[in-house]
């Protein structure tokens, strides 16, 4: 009878285990240096990753400081505790390590959260730091770890993990421990190179988000990395532009500001920056007429005409012509 | 009459103060200048209308619709009319779906929502729609 009842038991729990399948081939750009045809169903395990035990609920000054290791930062859990400890709540909060990570100039980039992408992660050279549920949803016990490798014949995935260094834990448990924290992974990059998964537009995001927390070296960096990486997004030229204007080197900031204009006429924010900037340099005409071609293109957002300094002319400045309208 | 504006003077100076101190402190990019974040946050939408009007291109998707007498090109003239939240809300809907669930499924409720809430007229989001009313 307890046999019965223990093997239908079996049967059940089997229905609802689900078994995550292991994936082949890297995901990512052709256009990102790691190479497309990178296949997954190998072992990897990355030794530039220093191993740091963590103390008692400590795992989030732990696992920071092992990823600022690898990018060859001297930190230790002890100097990050008082970043990112909370000592009321006995553990570390996500949006506190990603703010200490960027106040190390790196650039934290979101990963979506698949099994695929993590592991071409980690197949590139980066780490990647999780987060994990490691009790129930009702009743968490959050736990950040860092993945250092996997091992697609043993089906592991191996993490620097409280106090195990390189940890095998099997895929099962770590998809069940993963996806309980909201499948949550970043990797930290410097700013002179781009996640071998990265997407533009949520690189530039990560990018701005260094520029609007005062990073602005890494941002620029970023900016001009993206810039090369990926050649038809405009954002990451009005970026370097701003980060002038922040700075009011307002020469700089037009000269961004035209190469945007002239490369991506029909984006109305750069037009509209360059009036701002041309301004400030003291071309007023010029700064009318790129003002002018903002609001032409765009007249629900940029048609009052800003109140800009007149300031005296000078020689030097741009002629300014709209880009003629595309015929629909 | 007087003592109230000389009190507004008072005020509006305290005002203007205070917006220049938040402006310096939330905003790195002064004001009148787009900033990087607003320029990519409209790119973001438009890959999103991209992502759906992609989904569209399944032939599961154009069956369904088919059967619920929607033609392809309202539903994409539809997804150029939506506003960045409702977007979002799409977005999150399949984000929240379980891996391995029918996306159709999803899709198609999530145009059905909106196409029968503009029967009945409580949004006017589909207007291709006449109104029962």
């Amino acid at each position: 009878m307890l046999r019965t009842a223990s093997l239908v038991l079996a049967v059940l729990l089997a229905g609802c285990a689900t078994q995550p399948q292991w994936p082949a081939v890297a995901v990512g750009d052709a256009n990102v240096r790691l190479d497309r045809s990178v296949r997954l169903d190998r072992s990897v395990q990355l030794d530039q990753v220093p191993f740091h035990p963590q103390e008692r609920y400590q795992c989030g000054p732990a696992s920071l400081a092992m990823m600022l290791n690898s990018r060859g930062m001297n930190r230790n859990p002890d100097d990050l505790k008082e970043l990112v400890y909370l000592p009321g709540r006995q553990g570390s909060l996500q949006v506190e390590l990603v703010a200490a990570a960027r106040s190390h100039d790196l650039l934290v980039y979101p990963l979506d959260g698949t099994l695929e992408t993590l592991l071409t992660e980690v197949a590139a050279g980066n780490p990647v730091l999780v987060m994990q549920n490691l009790r129930l949803s009702w009743w968490p016990q959050w736990h950040f770890a860092v993945v250092i490798g996997f091992d697609a014949d043993d089906r592991r995935i191996i993490l620097h993990t409280d106090t195990r260094e390189a940890h095998r834990e099997t895929v099962e448990v770590f998809m069940a421990t993963w996806s309980r924290a909201g499948n949550w992974a970043v990797v930290m990059m410097p700013p002179d190179e781009v996640p071998a998964t990265a997407k533009p537009v949520d690189y530039l995001m990560a990018a701005s988000d260094l520029e609007s927390t005062n990073r602005f070296d890494a941002a620029n960096q970023a900016y001009q990395t993206a810039e090369q990486v990926w050649p038809d997004q405009p954002a990451a030229v009005l970026g370097q532009g701003n980060i002038a204007y922040s700075r009011q080197d307002w020469a700089a900031a037009s000269r961004h500001y035209q190469r945007l204009t002239d490369r991506f006429p029909d984006v109305a924010a750069g037009w509209n920056n360059l009036a701002h900037a041309l301004a400030h340099q003291g071309c007023g005409v010029s700064a009318r007429d790129a003002a002018a071609c903002a609001a032409q293109l765009n007249p629900d957002r940029f048609g009052s005409t800003p109140d800009l300094a007149a300031a005296p002319a000078s020689e030097s400045c741009p002629v300014i012509r709209c880009p003629v309208p595309a015929a629909d | 009459m007087q003592g109230f504006r000389k009190h507004m003077r008072y005020i509006s100076f305290f005002m203007a103060l205070l917006m220049a101190a938040v402006t310096v402190g939330a905003a790195p990019a002064a004001a009148g200048v787009v900033g990087t974040g607003e320029l990519l946050t409209e790119q973001r939408v438009e890959l999103d209308r991209q992502a759906l009007l992609d989904m569209l291109e399944r032939e599961e998707v154009k069956a369904k619709l088919a059967d619920m007498g929607v033609t392809q090109e309202q539903v994409e003239q539809r997804i150029q009319n939506l506003t960045p939240t409702e977007l979002a809300s799409f977005e999150q809907q399949l984000a929240e779906a379980p891996v391995g669930e029918d996306v159709v499924g999803i899709i198609v409720l999530f145009l059905l929502v909106f196409i029968i809430t503009d029967m009945l007229c409580a949004t006017n989001i589909f207007s291709f729609i006449n109104c029962i009313r």
